[in-house]
């Protein structure tokens, strides 16, 4: 009994410990959302403070975050949208016809420093008048987003028995069709993980909308920089514009950590 | 299928064909920074475009982002830039060597203080127009100086003798940065006032006696009286610490002023900060005076009738006045000679600036290409003078090794004994 009560105290300490090494720095940022420039800088640290909504007035007000969000929205949606199209039908011929190298020379190109793609993409996009649309955006994202798609869900069709097509295909369904009806719909937590992690990785970049993007199409990542001037920080803006960016992200994680452990999870002790 | 392909590119041809049909009319792309005065030139863009008939469009960008963006831009000559806020000292001569500004024969340029103009010019014909300069200064505590009954320094034994009187366990006696790379600008004019230099007539130089002195002078200064941890502080954490009180002086460029006396920032009343020159060395008083921002069109421009209009335009004396009435040092001589603006402005940042403008030095940093790793190299000569308060025996030996590293760099970039 008493061992047992020691082990309870153990595992509790270490789980707050844990925790506030992880909460801190975000809890801090929250708290700091909230303050002025003053009390920001103030040591010792303030913790009690009177708290104000003047970092958020800004941060939707004078900056415009909502365009802003609404284009890393769009980026992020249509990147991850395509990245399926693309992506479910290559990861289940990986899957079923064992291509090795195909899903070899797409991790590859996740494996690339991002920053090699940018000249080229900067020329092609210039040339065709691309800069500063979602299209150029879009593509350039899905390099992310792909990669991720194809990888996540070639392993998690690989979890789902081959027999079940065979069935299906021997009473005369096609290979498109049996895919269609019978694989995806079994495969709701492979496809949920891959669309929550490719979109924030996409929601995140910062490299390619730092030069693919122009006043019109600025995602989220870059406008967080208009609260940093020459010699001079706006350290309560700042934080206000970095917690409306995790939020989405947070609430997103939340909502499907479930499927996303399951489906990051699956197939991998099927050797 | 088909259908859906067939579909989306013509939707991409015709977004092509959109955003093309723009060019026709007279309009000019401008780069600006996250800058006062870049914040400046936004609300007064409008007055322009009325004026010139040219319509601008412009996009402003944080200052390492610029400098990506332009760099990306120019250097797959697909650039649409036609004007960019750029920083000389940072940049300028890079840029410069890829012939990437638009040379700028035309301009008069008079109104500017001699060292301001060196970083301008590659020889004779000056390729960016300087905007907005920057000077070193002694920030103080006015109250702390009272109380402990001691005057502004003048010289730099003095500047030692009160930060020892000011030093306590609460507050720090003096602060300046110590962050490696981030600290070269600041060591500066240090160097300077002792009589060194940094590179001369582009060959690296900070392993002479002079500049070693000033390293050792520098590094027992903050190991002895500055705040805990100076080694891993640039402004960004210095400043705080002056305006929540910790510091009783800091030495630093001009350009904080305005945030060390705001209300809205500070937690010290402004009548208690003071500004003076930074004190003289044994051999000069010579604080750095640098053009931090200039503007240049692009050489690339395919509108450089309207870019060139615009040019003068945003560096107008003007548009300077109204930079100088919102807070922003600019570097028109003429006008820190207007009345009305001397009636706005600190008389301290008066004072400082005519004594920079008169015997300062042009650079704050080793002025080549590969500035940022040139930057590294002497940071790492900070920090060990730091650590050991100025003491260490290694400074001269390691001091050698860096100049030499400084020098193959130099060479590299085929800059080696160019002036």
């Amino acid at each position: 009994m008493k061992k047992n009560i020691l082990h309870e105290t153990l595992f509790y300490l270490v789980v707050i410990f844990i925790s506030l090494m992880v909460l801190f720095p975000f809890l801090w940022m929250l708290s700091s959302s909230f303050k002025t420039q003053t009390d920001i800088i103030a040591w010792p640290p303030k913790l009690i403070f009177t708290p104000t909504l003047q970092n958020y007035e800004k941060v939707f007000g004078e900056q415009d975050f909502l365009k802003y969000f609404i284009n890393s929205t769009v980026v992020g949606g249509l990147a991850v949208g395509l990245s399926l199209v693309l992506g479910l039908p290559a990861a289940y011929s990986i899957s079923r016809f064992t291509q090795r190298k195909l899903a070899l020379f797409i991790l590859l190109a996740r494996l690339m420093p991002g920053i090699s793609f940018l000249m080229p993409w900067y020329i092609i996009f210039s040339r065709l008048n691309l800069m500063d649309t979602y299209v150029a955006l879009v593509l350039s994202h899905m390099l992310i987003a792909l990669p991720i798609v194809v990888w996540i869900m070639s392993s998690y069709f690989n979890s789902i028995p081959v027999e079940l097509e065979e069935s299906a295909m021997v009473d005369g369904a096609t290979r498109q069709y049996a895919f269609w009806a019978i694989i995806l719909p079994m495969s709701g937590p492979g496809i949920i993980t891959s669309v929550t992690l490719s979109f924030i990785f996409s929601w995140n970049n910062f490299m390619f909308s730092q030069v693919l993007s122009m006043e019109k199409t600025r995602t989220l990542p870059i406008a967080v920089y208009n609260f940093v001037s020459y010699a001079e920080v706006d350290w309560g803006g700042v934080m206000a514009a970095a917690v409306a960016i995790m939020a989405p992200a947070i609430i997103l994680t939340m909502i499907f950590q479930k499927f996303v452990v399951k489906g990051l999870t699956m197939g991998a002790v099927k050797g | 299928m088909k259908k859906m392909l067939t579909s989306t590119v013509i939707l991409l041809s015709s977004l092509c064909l959109t955003t093309g049909a723009f060019a026709q009319t007279k309009e000019i792309r401008v780069l600006l920074a996250n800058h006062p005065y870049g914040e400046l030139l936004k609300t007064v863009i409008p007055e322009f475009e009325k004026q010139s008939g040219i319509k601008v469009n412009f996009e402003s960008l944080q200052e390492s982002q610029l400098t990506t963006k332009l760099t990306t831009e120019f250097a797959t000559k697909s650039s649409s830039v036609d004007v960019f806020m750029t920083r000389p000292l940072q940049e300028g001569k890079m840029f410069n060597k890829n012939g990437w500004y638009e040379p700028l024969a035309k301009y008069d340029f008079s109104d500017y203080p001699k060292p301001v103009m060196s970083v301008a010019s590659a020889g004779s014909t000056p390729y960016l127009v300087p905007l907005v300069t920057e000077w070193q200064v002694l920030y103080y505590r006015k109250d702390l100086f009272q109380a402990a009954g001691i005057a502004v320094p003048k010289t730099l034994v003095e500047l030692e003798e009160a930060a020892k009187k000011l030093n306590s366990d609460a507050v720090a006696g003096i602060a300046s940065r110590g962050k490696g790379a981030a600290a070269v600008t600041q060591l500066s004019s240090y160097v300077y006032n002792y009589g060194g230099l940094y590179l001369d007539k582009g060959v690296a130089v900070f392993d002479q006696p002079a500049a070693i002195d000033a390293i050792r002078y520098y590094g027992k200064l903050l190991g002895t009286y500055g705040p805990k941890g100076v080694t891993s502080m640039s402004w960004e954490n210095i400043m705080p610490l002056f305006q929540a009180g910790k510091v009783a002086m800091w030495t630093d460029a001009s350009v904080f002023y305005g945030q060390v006396v705001d209300p809205a920032k500070t937690q010290i009343p402004a009548a208690n900060v003071g500004i003076a020159d930074l004190p003289a060395g044994p051999k000069a008083q010579s604080p750095f005076i640098v053009t931090s921002w200039g503007i240049a069109v692009a050489n690339q421009s395919k509108n450089k009738e309207a870019a060139l209009k615009f040019l003068d335009w945003a560096s107008s004396k003007d548009l300077a006045v109204k930079g100088m009435l919102a807070n922003i040092t600019m570097a028109r001589s003429s006008v820190w000679k207007d009345p009305k603006v001397l009636e706005a402005v600190n008389p301290g940042l008066v004072s400082t600036r005519a004594l920079a403008a008169e015997k300062g030095n042009a650079f704050d940093r080793p002025y080549m290409s590969a500035v940022g790793e040139a930057r590294d190299q002497i940071g790492e000569l900070i920090i060990e003078s730091i650590n050991s308060k100025g003491e260490s025996a290694k400074l001269p030996e390691m001091a050698k090794a860096k100049a030499a590293r400084v020098n193959e760099l130099l060479k590299d970039a085929g800059e080696y004994g160019q002036p």
